[in-house]
């Protein structure tokens, strides 16, 4: 008599404890989306090109990016018309429709995902090697992209480096005849770095 | 100045010596070609070294509320962005009113002050210049100002981000009160 009482109250505290857990899985998976990502929304990105003729770079300072730490996947999104150029015209043959038409296509995307993310602790200050697989559409133009990259992990908060060439013409910009076609690379390296906070 | 100058080395040397019309024609020729590659030269030049538009020299091409400009690129992104954005860089140039939400600094050390109204989905990120910078790091979080700047970009939803896109202002000055 008495161990049925004690079941019988076992028994409804175990269903309330389930009854609970059930209730705060979606509260607590609704909390992990909305939190779970480290955001940047001011990530660097560099393009360099090299030629006999000259070097030329445009740097942009204003791009947003997500790491999600749980699935390794990334993704980046780069406002076209904050590269800034240290010559004016250069800067406006970058965004005009013979070159990059920005203005219909305002940003560049990255979509991928960090293949070792399982190797990193990212809970623990250090410094960890990244492969990167992914797709970078630029001028609604998309092809695969394999980088390397650093991952540094500081108090919470992680700071990213990679550094990987793109083929111009692979995204619809080629060069046939006058000074672009010598003096732009076919090959330029894109350089990305940012710090990164769960928001 | 300079084809003025030439047209007078011409008329003078016509003075003091005489020459047949064949060879004043031929000078006349290779006076206008020497012209013409001067112009055309100069031209050049200054299209390699044009200077980058003065933002905040350049006038105003509208002035607007935060919210009411992520609404007209939340709402229609596609018209927006032609409306906004430049055909070769060179968007228009915005005073915008909002409450600043954060100032911080970009990897160029540049101020970027946030603008964000009440519970608006996307915010506008103002980035300043070298010479505006000081001005910027000055301000405090919760005042209502106006901020001068070119847009760079709009705002809008990635679904790949999970997450809203700000509106990015850059060459960014304060607006002095009226």
């Amino acid at each position: 008599m008495n161990t049925n009482i004690t079941n019988l109250i076992h028994n409804i505290s175990m269903k309330t404890t389930k009854l609970l857990f059930l209730a705060a899985l979606p509260i607590a998976l609704a909390f992990t989306t909305l939190t779970g990502k480290y955001v940047s929304r001011a990530v660097h990105t560099e393009f360099f090109s090299s030629t006999p003729a000259e070097d030329i770079r445009a740097n942009n300072y204003a791009g947003t990016g997500t790491i999600d730490p749980a699935t390794g996947s990334v993704a980046f999104s780069i406002p076209m018309q904050s590269f800034e150029f240290e010559k004016a015209l250069m800067q406006k043959h970058f965004n005009s429709a013979d070159f990059l038409d920005t203005q219909a296509f305002p940003k560049a995307k990255f979509k991928g995902t960090i293949s070792n993310i399982k190797t990193m602790d990212l809970n623990t200050n250090g410094s960890y090697p990244a492969q990167v697989e992914g797709e970078m559409t630029i001028k609604d133009k998309t092809n695969p992209v394999s980088a390397k990259g650093t991952i540094t992990v500081k108090d919470g908060k992680l700071s990213i480096e990679s550094k990987f060439p793109i083929t111009l013409a692979e995204y619809g910009v080629a060069f046939q005849k006058g000074k672009p076609s010598t003096n732009v690379a076919k090959t330029v390296e894109v350089t990305v770095n940012g710090d990164f906070a769960v928001e | 100045m300079t084809t003025a100058t030439l047209w007078n080395t011409v008329n003078m040397t016509d003075r003091t010596t005489s020459h047949s019309n064949r060879h004043r024609i031929i000078r006349l020729v290779l006076l206008a070609v020497l012209a013409i590659a001067f112009i055309g030269g100069g031209y050049a030049y200054y299209l390699f070294n044009m200077p980058h538009r003065d933002v905040q020299r350049t006038a105003t091409d509208a002035r607007i509320d935060a919210a009411t400009l992520v609404k007209e690129f939340l709402d229609d992104a596609a018209a927006s962005n032609s409306k906004y954005l430049g055909a070769e860089g060179e968007g228009k140039v915005l005073e915008v009113t909002g409450t600043i939400e954060q100032v911080d600094k970009d990897l160029n050390e540049r101020a970027v002050v946030v603008l964000r109204n009440g519970d608006m989905q996307a915010a506008i990120r103002c980035t300043f210049s070298e010479s505006t910078n000081a001005e910027a790091l000055e301000l405090l979080v919760g005042t209502n100002v106006a901020i001068k700047g070119v847009i760079r970009a709009g705002a809008s939803f990635d679904p790949d981000l999970e997450l809203y896109e700000d509106i990015v202002l850059e060459q960014c000055a304060m607006v002095e009160p009226q």
